[in-house]
């Protein structure tokens, strides 16, 4: 019960991610392996600013506004990264979108090892140091936090879907740009829409849940964003309840298989079930179209 | 004996003939630099080292582009693969083997590997092959790397008496770059490598070329996990004397790295790839002073090459070969040539003579003959119960509306469609028989939108086509081992000939994607006809072309039958060529078959005119305006 | 209403890339009437519908809409100013539902009421959508289909109606039908309307048509002169002539 408990708050973390991934994918066809990075790199400009001031303003952000500042930078390396890189991709094959993405996510850490070092960052949790204990599992804020802001998100986007113009807009685009874009919706709006706010996601996991897993390093997002990535790919990389659904398995599985296999076993397995899943039912638990 | 100076003028010509091809020129130069390096002031014993590290690179990143160039399919495993080849490399040699014999270990282990590993790529495809790869890199790093028996890292491999200073480990990299560029040729003149662009933009029609896809694509994993062993084994023995204790070069960071590459350099260009190796990996190493800059110029230089320039440096080399050509005004008109048939004769016999895979011996008057014949795909029935024959020396339309079911029928035949029934073609059952191997029977057909590999040329286009043909094994290809010479001699001899007798010898070397539409139809019917066949199905053959050029069609039609003995079923919309060249017609609605006879009789029905050709001046005239 | 120029296209030449497809091409469409534009396959119908959409660059003529030349416009912002499309294959919205899909149609129309109002009109012109009204496009027949891409197109209350190849994939039947819905839409709004097709019935409802062939305006009828073309048409296909 215990792992149950503590696997479903990781998955919580990584379903953040991960409907970024699939707001990403459902609107642009394109796969970001970038998300991690994007997050990461502004949770440590929050944390080096934090620490020694803004520069020019030379103010100290208090230690929450951490979490404020990934979100801002995440939303505005989204809405550059849409412009410059990704929309002149629109068109082309998937691959060159995740061949960019790749080398987004190279430069982003490659650029945080040049400015922040190579060190741990041991962050102090932007929302406190509380636990508390739920069926012998103890979770700490930034856990309970995640749980909360995961479900909060995920029905905040299905209002949006189901019952916003922007969103009928964006389920449009994701049907037929072509034919959207001739019924007047706004397409390169729904795709800065999708970035913009998978950016700000990929902040707010980040920087939520850098702290509870132990720190982060420049390169270690990659490894949290695949857990992300695994967990769209699993739930269906154009479904958001797939995604969160998807991820709450690879956290459950990953906290059984730590607990009861050893470490690196939790790793394997997930990879398995990437592996079944796209082997079985290519298109994911609750995906509509299979990514080709 | 002194070279006389027509011989040596005309070499020179001949040489600068071959130069023109930037690509080439590009490796030439490249290759003489390379071994004139250790020659140059300045260059130490390290640059060779890592040097030699920059050549292993690029064979990794060549091996890495088998699967991107020609398969479409991006793996992020490939770093873990050297890492394989290595690992058994040491494995192997450390434990007293010769090294030929280690180096040998270490390529077919990373074959084996990338084979198994291949395996998933023939359920899924694209973005989640990447996925699945990702998820290999990802599992190695954790199991095999830490494994000191696995990595071999408590053996220690011996330097080769033969590979013992930087310069003859430096010239062995070199010699083994230039085998790969080699290899990498022969892939693209022989089979192996036609059916992997067949596979690549064209899978499911690939197997009316008698391409095997599944075949094809284990093959090319094969073939690109050898090659990047052989990086692997050679970092084996940069390293040595002892085994690998810093497993860095095979992380997935590397394996990124060398999709970069392949990028930057452009996916199917040898050269191109080669040069983005030494820029993005060893003009860093060299020149320090960019310090630690380096991986973030070359990470936003991949970001710039995905969006500015999608074919990379190759991209680069072709588009100067392109403009270097138009320049010397080689633009030709890119129609096909109006060919007087009675003078094709030699191009039609070199075609007529092909092997078959069941008795020529005609049982019955009916060449195909189709009896109840459904086609349901999920719930909806595209084709009910169609009977029809096609007699030998007939040309036969098939008319009706679109979706009636015309495509369906020409799906059914060769392979391409769920089928129940019976379709019996010189009384052998064909919906028994794997789609490639009807082939072999003698069926050819075209498509509708176009079967064909685009970004290939025409002449490798038909080329494609006669892979049935083709019968050495794509291995031996690679190596031109056995009869392959003389059978792609033999294919090419037939191609050109097919490419004549269609007047499109002109355009032999042209990107077909690059010619117009009709053009490109004209092509496949070419290609089809190449392959030999005794019965050709055409899907709309007329589709994108004017009067006049549907007319031209319709002439070319009887010459095939006269000339090459060909039976052809005709999907066809142009009521005037169907009148004018069939023998007998079928006109198919809602998938059943509403109306058959001579062609006057078929285009005066009254269902037919009902339903494919508009409704009679009567019914019409009932119409309140 | 009728007799002012809504569109006039003037000498249009384009294509793709370096593949000219249209030489010269000129028509026009008044105010509220159904102008044809015939031809066969790859005669260029499509193209010139795509470079009125701004979806393909003119290469030389105009295009005048309403007094401005929109040429090179892109489809978006053509909706704005009342014009809409019905594009080849009925360019359905497949998971989305009946209504979702008209609900798309109206995008760029701001006012609730007027929204509201393009509804009880569809559903009235077209009652078997208000009974499917939610039910994904994708599970409608292919008539049903270019009934709902019609409704669609009419939600955005255009001026200018371009339909592309109405006929295509339809039974005898259908086509009809679909044929009706464009007279009814022109009847009931008000609509210019251009059919592009190939089937010679959509000369029944139109007062003015071309034949395109080659890229080329072949052949201009007008009022009684429309039914003759349509005989001459007929035989053309039909092959009498030959």
């Amino acid at each position: 019960m215990a792992e149950l408990i503590t696997g479903l708050s990781s998955g919580a973390a990584y379903a953040l991610m991960a409907v970024g991934v699939v707001l990403v994918f459902r609107c642009t066809r394109a796969l970001s392996i970038a998300q991690g990075e994007i997050g990461a790199f502004g949770f440590f400009l929050g944390l080096r600013w934090a620490d020694r001031g803004i520069p020019l303003l030379g103010w100290h952000p208090p230690r929450f506004a951490t979490l404020l500042i990934a979100v801002v930078v995440g939303g505005l390396i989204g809405f550059v990264v849409e412009r410059l890189v990704m929309r002149p991709l629109v068109r082309r094959p998937p691959l060159d979108a995740l061949i960019a993405t790749l080398g987004i996510a190279l430069f982003l850490a490659l650029l945080e090892l040049r400015l922040f070092g190579t060190a741990t960052q041991f962050a102090p949790s932007a929302v406190g140091e509380w636990k508390i204990e739920l069926f012998g599992a103890t979770l700490v804020a930034s856990r309970v936090i995640g749980i909360v802001l995961a479900a909060a998100v995920a029905g905040a986007l299905y209002v949006f879907f189901t019952r916003t113009k922007f969103g009928l807009a964006v389920q449009a685009t994701t049907g037929d740009p072509t034919v959207a874009r001739l019924l007047g919706v706004p397409v390169n709006q729904v795709y800065r829409f999708a970035w913009v706010s998978a950016g700000m996601l990929s902040g707010v996991a980040a920087a939520l849940l850098g702290p509870s897993f132990g720190g982060l390093t420049p390169f270690g997002q990659t490894e949290f964003a695949l857990r992300a990535l695994a967990g769209s790919v699993i739930g269906g990389l154009d479904s958001v309840s797939g995604a969160i659904i998807g991820s709450l398995i690879v956290g459950v599985v990953e906290a059984y298989g730590k607990a009861h296999a050893g470490p690196g076993v939790d790793s394997l397995l997930v990879l398995g079930l990437v592996l079944v899943t796209l082997l079985v039912r290519p298109k994911g638990l609750f995906g509509a179209t299979a990514a080709a | 004996m002194p070279l006389r100076r027509p011989e040596f003028e005309q070499a020179w010509e001949r040489l600068s003939t071959w130069l023109r091809d930037p690509a080439r020129a590009a490796i030439t130069v490249g290759l003489a630099a390379a071994l004139l390096a250790p020659a140059f002031p300045g260059v130490r014993s390290s640059t060779l080292n890592i040097l030699a590290g920059v050549a292993a690179i690029a064979i990794a990143a060549l091996g890495l582009d088998v699967l991107v160039g020609r398969t479409g399919q991006l793996s992020l495993a490939h770093a873990a693969f050297a890492g394989v080849g290595a690992f058994a490399t040491i494995g192997v040699g450390g434990r007293g083997a010769p090294w030929p014999l280690a180096l040998l270990a270490g390529v077919i282990a990373t074959a084996l590997v990338a084979t198994i590993a291949g395996l998933p790529a023939l359920r899924i495809r694209g973005l989640q092959v990447a996925i699945v790869t990702l998820a290999l890199q990802l599992a190695a790093e954790k199991f095999v790397y830490p494994d000191d028996d696995l990595t071999g890292a408590s053996l220690a491999l011996d330097r080769p008496a033969l590979l013992s200073s930087p310069k003859a480990l430096y010239f062995f990299a070199i010699a083994c770059v230039a085998g790969v560029l080699v290899l990498r040729r022969r892939l693209g003149v022989t089979r192996g490598g036609r059916a992997l662009l067949a596979v690549r933009d064209i899978e499911l029609r690939a197997t009316a070329f008698g391409v095997e896809p599944a075949a094809a694509k284990l093959g090319a994993y094969t073939l690109s996990g050898a090659i990047t062993g052989l990086a692997g084994a050679i970092l084996a023995f940069k390293e040595s004397p002892g085994a690998i204790s810093d497993t860095s070069p095979f992380a997935l960071l590397q394996s990124l790295l060398l999709v970069a590459i392949v990028v930057v350099g452009g996916a199917g260009s040898g050269a191109g790839i080669v040069l983005a190796a030494l820029f993005l990996n060893g003009v860093p190493q060299i020149f320090t002073g960019f310090g630690r800059d380096a991986p973030l110029l070359s990470a936003l230089l991949l970001v710039a090459a995905v969006v500015l320039q999608p074919a990379g440096v190759g991209g680069f080399l072709t588009a100067i070969s392109q403009r270097l050509r138009r320049r010397a005004g080689e633009r030709p008109d890119p129609r096909p040539r109006l060919v007087d048939l009675g003078a094709a004769d030699a191009s039609a016999a070199a075609l007529r003579d092909v092997p078959r895979g069941l008795s020529l011996r005609m049982p019955a008057p009916a060449l195909l003959e189709a009896t109840d014949v459904s086609v349901r795909y999920g719930g909806v029935t595209a084709l009910v119960d169609v009977s029809l024959e096609v007699r030998t020396g007939e040309i036969v339309g098939l008319i009706g509306a679109n979706g009636a079911g015309k495509s369906t029928f020409f799906n059914a035949a060769s392979g391409f469609a769920p089928t129940t029934g019976s379709i019996r073609y010189r009384n052998v059952e064909l919906l028994e028989q794997p789609a490639a191997r009807r082939t072999s029977f003698g069926l050819a057909r075209t498509f509708q939108d176009m079967g064909l590999v685009r970004a290939e040329t025409v002449r490798e286009n038909v080329l494609l086509a006669q892979t049935w043909l083709a019968k050495y094994p794509a291995a031996a290809g690679l190596l031109a081992l056995g009869a392959t010479l003389s059978t792609e001699r033999d294919l090419r001899r037939r191609a050109d000939a097919a490419l004549e007798l269609f007047g499109l010898d002109h355009l032999a070397e042209e990107r077909l994607g690059d010619l117009p539409y009709g053009t490109m139809r004209i092509v496949e019917i070419a290609s089809a006809v190449a392959a030999g066949p005794d019965l050709l199905l055409l899907d709309e053959a007329t589709a994108g072309l004017g009067p006049e050029e549907s007319q031209a069609l319709g002439d070319r039609f009887l010459a095939l039958r006269e000339e090459l003995g060909l039976t052809l079923v005709v999907i066809e919309h142009h009521v005037p060529l169907i009148a004018r060249v069939c023998d007998w017609c079928y006109c198919l609605e809602s998938g059943a078959l509403i109306a058959d006879g001579r062609p006057n009789e078929v285009t005066a029905d009254a269902r037919v005119i009902e339903s494919f050709l508009g409704r009679s001046a009567a019914a019409t005239g009932g119409r309140k305006r | 209403m009728s007799g002012t120029a809504l569109l006039e296209v003037d000498s249009l030449c384009s294509g793709y890339g370096a593949l000219q497809v249209l030489f010269d091409v000129s028509f026009r469409v008044d105010t509220g009437e159904v102008v044809a534009l015939m031809g066969s396959n790859g005669a260029g119908k499509t193209t010139t519908l795509k470079t009125i959409t701004g979806q393909l660059r003119v290469n030389s003529g105009t295009i005048i809409y309403d007094g401005a030349d929109i040429g090179g416009t892109p489809a978006e912002l053509l909706v704005r100013r009342g014009i809409a499309l019905v594009p080849e294959g009925r360019g359905m919205l497949r998971d989305l539902t009946v209504a979702q899909n008209l609900e798309l149609g109206a995008y760029v129309v701001k006012d609730p009421a007027k929204v509201a109002e393009g509804f009880d009109r569809a559903y009235e012109v077209f009652p078997i959508l208000g009974e499917r009204r939610e039910q994904k496009a994708g599970t409608l027949s292919g008539g049903q289909q270019q009934m709902l891409a019609i409704a669609r197109a009419l939600m955005s209350g255009p001026r200018l109606l371009l339909v592309d190849e109405a006929s295509l994939g339809l039974s005898p039947i259908m086509t009809e039908t679909a044929f009706d819905f464009i007279a009814t839409a022109n009847r009931t709004a008000g609509v210019a309307v251009l059919i592009v097709e190939q089937n010679v019935l959509a000369l029944d409802l139109a007062q003015r048509a071309y034949v395109l062939e080659k890229g080329q305006v072949v052949d201009v009828a007008e009022g009684k002169a429309v039914r003759a073309m349509q005989g001459r048409l007929r035989e053309a296909y039909l092959g009498k002539s030959h």
